[in-house]
């Protein structure tokens, strides 16, 4: 008899297994209800929304909704018919598995022919099965690799990190001193910095004094590290990891005595370290131009915009390109003239670059082969007590200028 | 007795049922979706059945599990990625290598007892994660490893479609779930049992109680090992996150929804509760409220999980249903309701 | 040199804030025999209230310590009476599993409340002073000078006020204690305010300089079991040896064996004092 209550306990789960699984009722979507006349073209979006990465989900997807909303408002125009775009989005934090789960939950679910992706495992995990399930990656990473495997359905969203640190250590370099010492976070963007960022120095005539990374998500006083790296008498510290924590640490230097310049990975955005520390700790760093400050005609009403519908909140670089590929692949299914092939979308993502619409922040060249962005890279030095004047970096992979 | 002949029919009934359903789900629902959920679900619930023995039937917290299954989705796919060895040889190597870690963890952390087993072995997940976050050279660090391929062909059955994968992994989960149920009824069974009731009273019984801890330790670890192994073939993906006692506490909260020290629990628990955060999955913020309010209620209600609970009151109902059919006599439905209640940690 | 005592006093200040976190927790262990999984997440709680104070309602940093610690210890009786109060029976595996349920409960109703961000206390005491060649700032030594006075006041209080001494009895003998007419529920319930206060003390010291969101309490936790158990859980000088023992091995190993593999030697460390001694190095009597 024990085992009718098994039976009937399995057949019960399998049936809330399947209701469970069934349940469509609303994901956090920005759907109002379509009217007849306009169509839907589902867009997907798998990355953390809870968890310790909710704050860099969070910048990513607002950049999104603004472009859609803004799409949505004139509406999308494929074949003659008017369309609209519903942006899915589901919780992965920061898991390959939950990515991957995700991503075919979308496909077959919502049958969103595209998904946005902001982080480089997740696109990796998503990169083994998108050709056959047909789908088209966004990834929003500066991971190298994920343009380099042969994926023939991936655009990759932002600028290289590689480009940075050559130009970033001349800048330093001339202004204070050859030693470096790095103190960046012990995130696989932290390491991949650190690893261009030491030839890169080394090339210049410059020398490493020290080395300690330090996971800024996870350690809870900084001072071992910033003191450890400043017994060896740096000229410069090459800092980064989220913005918060990356003040922490730049203010500990300042308070410890140091009184050289900085090298900030991209990660770290000014715009974000203004409210911590006053801007003068920031004196002699180089780093990533605030998005608000970046010499485009889209680029100041575009942080107007966003302040408009977030509450006063500046947007850093996580929103501005998240909102500029949307814009992209809005242009791109128009030209296409198709809402489901992944493959003729990417097409007509290539048709319309070189990319300039007067509402994006930064000009897009065009898509590399192998989805890499082509995208020209940018800098500033916090020179006097305030932002000096910017500089712009060009990417190799950028062939159309040629 | 002729009850025992109809409960062992139910009983069969039952399996078949199930077996068949499992067989043509993907068929039923061929939803790619859907087969990914219960794949994975599948998978962390051999996992889980590790789990079951130690926790459920030996009666020790063991936090070290998603260590285990680190160290088995590492192991498998280092070599199959690094030595380009077949899946067929290096899941059984992961499996063993996991198996002789779990060993070598077991000597030192059954020294101690009660809290300090658990923080000890809770520290030992910790050090397995760390250093597999922090030996770069070999596991690619935060960045993980790329590309594990998936389980080679065996003749003419390739594992490259989905459904495929998902027989792959039933079959292992059949494997898991026959040995376990085997176990809980064996000889061996009663001994983690007994450990589990007193280790005082174990070892007066002539029990070898470190043996004998030992010995579940290594199982649970060696299916852990095996699930970590199929994780890692099937998603294809590692990064360290899988190691993290974040995943234990996922592992533990499968179980005890389930129901631990039972057959059905891990499977239940872990079906259910994947099930539950996927169509919760817009109010993921408010998932983990609801999962720790959930793990408190039910080690203090249901410390039986869902199938101990439902087994507590069919035990109820038959006893009410006895008392009715032999008004008065209290005696025997006294004895049956004993004994249901005994067979609730078979 | 100069280095060596500069990293010296950073264990210092480490050792200080794992000090008042750990004595709560060590002091619920003796008396309740419960492993307060949930303890690292009272101290992320204390941060909070602290930060909330003082940027909402512009109050003073000291009076919103104050106000954090009352807050933190009606919550740490509330977490007594609904959580492990009516667990006081059940098997120790439950009673951990039901901490490690209200450690996910807190933390994610952190994030719902207050969201994933990092927040930082406003820092009011931000200058550095020289002391013997190492540069510090106020804010470090009010830790110490804090986490002292506090140590300090909690024997006191222990030793030498009656209603402390109910809880070293209980510590000591349970079933004595009761026999002598003392109250089970009040002193547990008391102990769990005190160490809740403690933890937030320990949130409102560090804030300014350490930052609030919700992962610190799981940070914290594992490190502060790790003392507890090298110092004998249960055992008050065991875990304030503990502690220093802890933050010292942290700022040294970092400094001078290796950044990368800093917390696998403490973690390590526990393993090995287990291995050689399986109920810690300064545990009471027998098991």
């Amino acid at each position: 008899m024990k085992r009718k209550s098994i039976w009937l306990v399995l057949s019960l789960i399998v049936l809330l297994v399947v209701s469970g699984c069934g349940n469509k009722s609303t994901p956090t979507s920005s759907d109002p209800g379509a009217s007849g006349d306009v169509k839907t073209v589902n867009i997907g979006y798998t990355g953390p929304l809870s968890g310790g990465g909710a704050l860099f989900g969070k910048d990513v997807t607002e950049g999104l909704d603004l472009a859609v909303d803004e799409i949505n408002a004139k509406g999308l125009m494929v074949n003659g018919e008017k369309y609209r775009i519903n942006l899915i989005k589901l919780d992965d934090q920061y898991m390959p598995d939950k990515a991957a789960t995700n991503a075919r939950r979308l496909r077959t679910e919502f049958e969103t022919p595209v998904i946005f992706v902001p982080h480089s495992g997740g696109a990796f995990a998503l990169q083994q099965f998108n050709e056959t399930d047909e789908f088209l990656i966004m990834a929003y990473t500066s991971e190298g690799k994920v343009a380099k495997t042969g994926n023939k359905l991936t655009v990759q969203m932002t600028t290289p990190y590689s480009l940075y640190p050559e130009v970033y250590s001349k800048k330093v370099m001339d202004k204070f001193g050859k030693k470096l010492a790095l103190i960046p976070t012990s995130s696989q963007y932290g390491k991949d910095w650190s690893e261009a960022m030491i030839p890169a120095w080394e090339k210049l005539g410059g020398t490493i004094v020290a080395n300690s990374p330090v996971d800024y998500n996870k350690e809870v006083d900084f001072n071992t590290y910033v003191s450890k790296a400043l017994a060896a008498n740096p000229d410069v510290l090459f800092v980064g990891g989220p913005s918060q924590p990356t003040a922490m640490v730049i203010k500990q230097a300042r308070q410890l005595g140091f009184k050289g310049g900085f090298i900030l990975m991209d990660q770290a955005k000014v715009e974000q370290m203004e409210g911590v520390i006053p801007l003068t700790d920031l004196e002699g760093a180089v780093c990533l131009t605030p998005v608000y400050l970046y010499d485009s005609p889209g680029a100041k009403p575009f942080v107007e915009r966003f302040k408009a519908k977030y509450n006063g909140k500046v947007p850093a670089w996580e929103s501005s390109k998240n909102y500029d590929n949307m814009m992209l692949l809005a242009k791109g299914i128009e030209k296409a003239g198709n809402v489901t092939d992944a493959a003729k979308i990417l097409e007509g993502m290539r048709a319309v670059t070189p990319f300039n619409d007067p509402t994006i922040t930064a000009h897009i060249p065009g898509i590399a082969e192998g989805g890499g962005s082509m995208t020209p890279g940018t800098g500033i030095m916090i020179e006097n007590g305030q932002y000096g004047k910017q500089f712009s970096i060009p990417n190799p992979a950028d062939t159309t200028k040629k | 007795m002729k009850s025992t002949n109809q409960s062992s029919k139910v009983k069969y009934i039952a399996y078949l049922g199930i077996f068949a359903l499992a067989i043509a789900f993907p068929y039923i629902s061929p939803n790619r979706y859907y087969l990914t959920v219960v794949t994975l679900g599948f998978i962390y619930a051999i996992a889980v059945y590790g789990l079951n023995l130690i926790v459920g039937y030996l009666g020790q917290l063991s936090l070290a599990q998603a260590g285990f299954f680190g160290m088995g989705a590492y192991t498998s796919g280092l070599l199959s990625l690094k030595l380009g060895l077949s899946f067929w040889l290096s899941l059984p190597i992961a499996a063993a290598a996991t198996t002789l870690l779990a060993l070598l963890v077991g000597l030192i952390s059954f020294r101690t007892r009660g809290h300090y087993f658990v923080i000890l072995t809770l520290c030992i997940g910790v050090i397995i994660h760390l250093v597999i976050e922090k030996w770069d050279s070999l596991t690619g660090g935060v960045r993980g490893l790329i590309g594990i391929p998936i389980p080679t062909s065996i003749g003419p059955i390739a594992f490259k479609s989905l459904e495929s994968q998902y027989y792959l992994v039933l079959a292992f989960l059949i494997l898991t779930i026959f040995v376990m149920s085997r176990i809980a009824s064996s000889l061996v069974g009663r001994t983690f049992k007994s450990i589990r009731n007193s280790e005082e009273l174990a070892a007066t019984l002539g029990i070898n109680v470190m043996k004998s801890k030992l010995l579940a330790f290594g199982i649970a670890a060696f299916f852990t090992g095996i699930a970590g192994a199929l994780f890692s073939s099937y998603i294809r993906f590692l990064g360290p996150e899988i190691a993290s006692t974040h995943l234990t506490f996922e592992f533990l909260l499968f179980l005890l929804i389930g129901g631990q020290a039972t057959i059905a629990g891990p499977l239940v628990g872990t079906l259910l509760a994947s099930a539950i955060t996927e169509s919760l999955q817009f109010m993921q913020e408010y998932r983990m409220v609801v999962f720790g309010a959930l793990l408190i209620l039910i080690v203090k209600f249901f410390p039986g999980g869902l199938v101990g609970a439902t087994k507590t009151l069919k035990a109820k109902l038959e006893k009410r249903v006895n008392q009715g059919k032999k008004s008065g006599t209290n005696l025997p439905s006294k004895g049956e309701s004993h004994a249901a209640k005994n067979r609730g940690f078979n | 040199m100069d280095l060596l005592i500069q990293q010296i006093f950073n264990g210092f200040t480490l050792g200080s804030i794992y000090c008042l976190v750990a004595l709560g927790l060590t002091l619920i262990y003796g008396i309740m025999q419960v492993p307060n999984f949930a303890h690292g997440h009272l101290y992320m709680v204390g941060g909070y209230v602290t930060f909330f104070m003082m940027t909402l309602y512009g109050i003073n940093y000291w009076l919103s310590a104050i106000i954090a610690g009352v807050v933190l210890a009606v919550l740490g009786i509330l977490l007594e009476r609904i959580v492990f109060n009516p667990m006081r029976n059940s098997p120790s595996t439950n009673k951990f599993i039901a901490a490690v349920g209200a450690m996910m409960f807190l933390e994610a109703a952190a994030r719902v409340l207050w969201g994933s961000d990092f927040r930082s206390i406003p820092a009011i005491y931000d200058n550095v002073v020289m002391i013997g060649g190492v540069r510090l700032t106020e804010q470090r030594l009010i830790i110490i000078a804090g986490a002292v006075i506090l140590m300090v006041a909690l024997y006191v209080f222990l030793k030498h006020t009656l209603i402390g001494s109910t809880i070293e009895a209980m510590a000591q003998n349970r079933d004595g204690a009761s026999l002598v007419g003392i109250d089970v529920n009040r002193v547990a319930m008391l102990t769990f305010a005190v160490a809740s206060i403690l933890a937030s003390a320990a949130a409102s010291l560090s804030g300014p300089i350490f930052l609030v969101y919700p992962a610190m309490g799981s940070l914290i936790i594992m490190k502060v079991f790790v003392i507890i158990v090298i110092g004998g859980m249960g055992s008050i000088p065991g875990a304030v040896l503990g502690s220093f023992i802890l933050g010292m091995t942290e700022s040294l190993g970092a400094t001078y064996i290796s950044s990368d593999y800093k917390d696998v030697i403490a973690f390590a460390i526990l393993v090995l004092i287990l291995s050689l001694r399986p109920s810690g190095l300064f545990a009471k009597g027998g098991h």
